[in-house]
């Protein structure tokens, strides 16, 4: 345990928190942001990256590497799009919403997991796309 | 319900200040699907960071090397001369300071301390806020739009399938494209943000009026 696992861990605990108290975990008030019936949690991530983008042009003000948009961003994300609307669950959330006790979340993230392994080897041998630096 | 939860703007703030602290303190975005991603990977990460290693320890060998001859015999093509001093600086290679902080891979056991973290954040809200309670359905929400039966099970995995063959394809997820890419500004994060999110409200309403 270095300096640097302790900061990502009190990092990474106050973000889990963060989206457990907005209420990303609930998949009543993700449906209703989605169907824009609740502006709420949509305000939130929208005014966080305004905050970020506030806070990045105060105290870091140099821009990262660009990243070309290579032809697996496109589909890609409407693939996550789906998923996350019908689940509830993008790679962060289910692991709050086992925090909340809710079990069935592990099925979620047994199938992120199994798609994230699947489509390493998809890429490797068909698709062959190269996210360059874009791997965040 | 919901007025257990924070305010928009408390939310935006928690979120702001985390997105912006994460790479300052440690050195690379915030972005949970390419944690997630390493740490499945784990054997072969484990193999490119060994041989990373090895690669560092070369090139900085490799700098001692030139800067110790440089000592010794002069540079060979400085007229200045105060040689030592000026082939000393090209010796320690510094990447123009920008974008090494971005590329650079993080360790790949603070990538399971991400995630592990999240989870215990996730934890800790739920007892302080007294929401803990043990579940073996997805909730109220879930049971009258999607599905209560055990359709349940098949729609949480392929929909955690779509996620992770997704997320992947398209680099990134809803942290690392939507809250630190956007806030950066980056055209692939915008296009990414936009085409996740307008993808999950036309499923979101067809699971909400249709299904």
């Amino acid at each position: 345990m270095t300096a640097l696992h302790a900061k990502v861990a009190v990092l990474g605990a106050l973000f889990g928190f963060t989206v457990s108290m907005v209420g990303f975990a609930d998949f009543g008030e993700l449906n209703a942001m989605f169907t824009f019936q609740d502006t709420r949690m949509l305000l939130a991530f929208a005014g966080g990256v305004a905050v970020a983008a506030l806070g990045f042009l105060l105290l870091d003000p140099k821009r990262p590497t660009r990243t070309r948009i290579h032809k697996g961003v496109v589909p890609g994300a409407v693939l996550f799009g789906a998923g996350w609307a019908v689940s509830g669950g993008c790679p962060a959330i289910p692991l709050v919403q086992l925090g909340a006790g809710y079990l069935p979340a592990i099925v979620t993230l047994a199938g992120v997991a199994s798609g994230m392994v699947a489509y390493r080897h998809l890429n490797a041998r068909y698709l062959h796309i190269d996210a360059g630096s874009c791997s965040i | 319900m919901s007025a257990e939860y924070w305010p928009w703007w408390l939310g935006a703030l928690a979120f702001g200040a985390l997105v912006v602290a994460f790479p300052l303190l440690v050195g690379r975005r915030l972005g949970v699907s390419g944690a997630w991603e390493r740490v499945l990977h784990w054997k072969t990460e484990r193999e490119a960071e060994r041989a990373d290693a090895v690669l560092d320890d070369m090139s900085a060998f490799e700098a001692a090397l030139a800067a110790e001859t440089a000592a010794a015999f002069g540079a060979a093509d400085n007229e200045a001369p105060g040689a030592v001093a000026t082939v000393a600086a090209p010796a320690t290679p510094s990447p123009e300071g920008a974008p090494a902080e971005v590329q650079r891979r993080m360790p790949l056991t603070t990538q399971l301390v991400l995630i592990v973290s999240i989870f215990a954040g996730g934890l800790i809200a739920a007892l302080v806020s007294g929401r803990f309670e043990w579940h073996t359905d997805m909730g109220d929400a879930f049971r009258s739009i999607v599905t209560g039966g055990p359709l349940m099970w098949v729609v949480l995995f392929g929909g955690g399938v779509l996620v992770g063959i997704g997320t992947r394809m398209a680099g990134g997820c809803s942290s690392g494209h939507g809250l630190s890419g956007c806030s950066r500004g980056e055209p692939v994060s915008l296009v990414a943000t936009a085409v996740f999110f307008g993808t999950a409200v036309a499923v979101s309403f067809l699971v909400w009026k249709v299904i």
